[in-house]
């Protein structure tokens, strides 16, 4: 309890350090609500006022597309019906963000860029792709066209975000699931750090460490358990943010996902325990294979790029099983997507002998250590 | 206590002990004594069986010393030259952290890191963090981490580096104490008045040689020089010089920056002699001294450079 408890003492007083381990995945997670929005959160959007000018009305059939317009009305637009000058008046005046021409071939006029001209363009390409489409059918198939148009409403209702076991997922959560595994292998560097005070080589500290009568893996093992308590809570207290604060639904099953949480903690201090007891690596060194361990396994495991996981799934499926950000990745998704406890519990799994294997190998580097050079 | 046989360690083609052997006894003070780079670092590393070595023995207690002796290391103590304290840990807990690396009985290290307080002197600092303390008082608390818990053994490398004369004072009254207290002192350090000041054994060593080893006077009476004399004297010529070297018992005569200093072999009366020479030759002279031989001359004379060469 000794050493314990100095070595709480001393980490929780590196306010750098602690600051930059909770507070940074907090600004991220901060950035990441403001960034998508909460219309991405499965919360109402504001709706984008547009005007749309319908060219002589009567004279030419613009029929398909009002009718899409009148379908987005309420859902994502608010429509206004305007004359064209008034129209062009009102997106000078920033009234509406765009306008829709109801002409023989529907177009759009926007006044600048952002997410809303975004979300109109979309909109058009939209209605554009289907209508090339359906034309084409009329023109070459004309007895398959009912055919087609029963597959596009069968298509918009089989693209809804239900999973197959009930479990809804907004594609935005699973980033903030991203955040929290990135927060969980960010305690690499806790672990970096903490070994450096064990080894004779590194620091002044770890000589002094090193010649006293304490085992050597009673000391790694404080170190581990004490920043592994310490980074829990750091991602525990991300967590609530993201929950409470952010007020995103990560899911209900808490047990669960506070168990993800406990390995992956425990998987990001070994990572960095190991990395600590490199030997023949500076400190600088250490860092940086530090950050490649965490960002490159992340990379891999879709945490900045989606479908990164699906690609190494296909060409190297090992790796996805050995790679604990794959892994981690794999348990919050048997969570909050498959709804596999089976799953979740062999994550969980490979999670924990990776980590005793880690904390292992770290001992037996460190242990009955003589230095070529201090 | 010590003994470290044929002990030699190469750092690449750089030979830094080489076979480096020393013999520590129970309840001395060993002072281990040479230049920056000498190895004296390396050696006492090598001793803490934290450096690898490329060939030889260290043992303790009459132990092999090894990474992992553990019994050992409870009755050693050992002073680092860098200050190795906790940054956020205040003084009472550094102390208290570091010597319940050896003390698990909490009443007894309590009471241990009193006296280790006291000892140094840091009373009224113990709710500082090391930041807050000036260069000496650091160096104090760097001690006081190593000795805490009253070991058979301690090891001090350099701890005055950078220190105040007043810091130091008080490191070495320390260490005396230490002695009387019943613990054996391996001291290293290239400031040879306070190797002289505290230890009663001496060796001195350089290219990771023991040049010479023994008691100060041993030391002294091994060397030619029995006394030196510092004259200031203006605009001597080379000829005075000559005239000065052929009188009895000087055997080397040096004149810089109108100093004139004479080494002389032990022999009665030679400040005398010379004073007399220089009357008679009609002389201008100053200020004069003649001192003893001191470690640095022991050095000067064995290796042909000063110590802080």
């Amino acid at each position: 309890m000794h050493l314990i408890r100095y070595r709480i003492i001393q980490i929780v007083r590196q306010w750098s350090v602690m600051f930059w381990a909770l507070a940074f995945p907090l600004i991220l997670g901060t950035f990441f609500y403001i960034s998508f929005g909460r219309g991405g959160m499965g919360e109402d959007m504001e709706e984008i006022p547009v005007a749309v000018v319908r060219e002589g009305q009567g004279s030419v059939d613009t029929g398909a597309f009002m009718e899409f317009l009148e379908q987005m009305d309420g859902e994502i637009l608010q429509v206004v019906q305007m004359g064209e000058k008034e129209a062009r008046e009102a997106l000078l005046g920033d009234e509406v963000v765009g306008i829709f021409y109801c002409h023989r071939r529907p177009s759009l006029t926007v006044a600048g860029l952002g997410i809303s001209q975004s979300i109109l363009k979309s909109l058009m390409d939209a209605y554009d792709k289907n209508e090339a489409m359906l034309t084409a059918v009329a023109q070459e198939h004309p007895e398959n066209f009912p055919k087609a148009m029963a597959a596009m409403e069968q298509w918009q209702e089989t693209t809804e975000d239900v999973d197959v076991k009930g479990k809804t997922l907004d594609p935005n959560i699973t980033y903030f699931f991203a955040l929290i595994a990135y927060a969980c292998l960010s305690g690499a560097f806790l672990g970096v750090q903490s070994s450096l005070d064990s080894q004779a080589d590194l620091s002044a500290l770890g000589a002094r460490r090193s010649v006293t009568p304490t085992h050597k893996l009673r000391l790694v093992l404080v170190d581990m358990v004490v920043l592994f308590f310490i980074h829990l809570i750091n991602v525990l207290i991300l967590t609530c943010y993201i929950q409470f604060v952010l007020g995103i639904d990560l899911g209900s099953d808490v047990a669960s996902i506070v168990l993800v949480e406990w390995m992956g903690s425990m998987i990001g201090i070994s990572i960095g325990i190991l990395i600590g007891c490199i030997r023949g690596l500076g400190v600088g060194a250490k860092m940086g294979v530090c950050v490649l361990f965490t960002l490159f396994p992340g990379f891999l495991a879709g945490l900045m790029f989606g479908q990164m996981k699906d690609l190494v799934e296909h060409h190297c499926p090992l790796v996805n099983r050995i790679n604990p950000a794959a892994v981690l990745s794999d348990a919050f998704y048997s969570i909050s997507v498959y709804n596999d406890g089976e799953r979740l519990i062999r994550s969980v799994g490979i999670l924990s002998v990776m980590s005793v294997g880690m904390v292992l190998a770290a001992y037996l580097a460190v242990r009955r250590v003589r230095y070529d050079s201090i | 206590m010590v003994k470290i046989q044929n002990l030699v360690k190469r750092y690449g083609s750089l030979l830094a002990l080489d076979h480096l052997n020393l013999a520590i006894e129970e309840g001395e003070v060993f002072g281990l004594l040479g230049p920056n780079g000498s190895g004296k670092t390396t050696a006492i590393n090598c001793l803490l069986a934290l450096l690898k070595y490329d060939k030889g023995s260290v043992t303790v207690m009459g132990e092999l010393m090894e990474p992992d002796s553990y019994d050992l290391k409870k009755n050693i103590g050992v002073v680092m030259q860098d200050v190795a304290v906790f940054e956020q840990l205040t003084v009472r807990e550094n102390i208290d952290y570091f010597c319940g690396l050896y003390v698990r009985d909490k009443k007894r290290r309590k009471q241990l890191v009193e006296e280790a307080i006291q000892f140094v002197g840091l009373e009224d600092y113990t709710k500082m963090r090391p930041k807050r303390l000036s260069g000496g008082l650091q160096r104090r608390l760097n001690i006081a981490c190593g000795i805490a818990h009253r070991p058979k053994l301690i090891i001090l490398d350099e701890p005055t580096v950078a220190v105040d004369p007043q810091s130091r004072n008080k490191i070495l009254e320390g260490i005396l104490a230490l002695n009387r207290q019943g613990s054996t002192i391996i001291y290293t350090s290239h400031y040879m008045e306070e190797v002289e000041q505290i230890c009663s054994r001496i060796a001195i060593i350089d290219h990771g040689r023991v040049l010479a080893s023994g008691t100060k006077e041993e030391l002294k009476e091994m060397i030619k020089t029995g006394e030196k004399i510092t004259i200031e004297a203006v605009a001597l010529e080379q000829e005075d010089l000559e005239d000065i070297r052929r009188l009895p018992h000087v055997f080397d005569v040096s004149y810089e920056e109108q100093v004139l200093v004479i080494r002389c072999s032990k022999a009665r009366h030679n400040l005398i002699c010379v004073l007399d020479h220089l009357k008679g030759k009609d002389l201008a002279f100053g200020k004069v001294f003649s001192e003893l031989p001191t470690l640095n001359d022991v050095f000067l004379e064995i290796t042909g450079k000063a110590l802080r060469d």
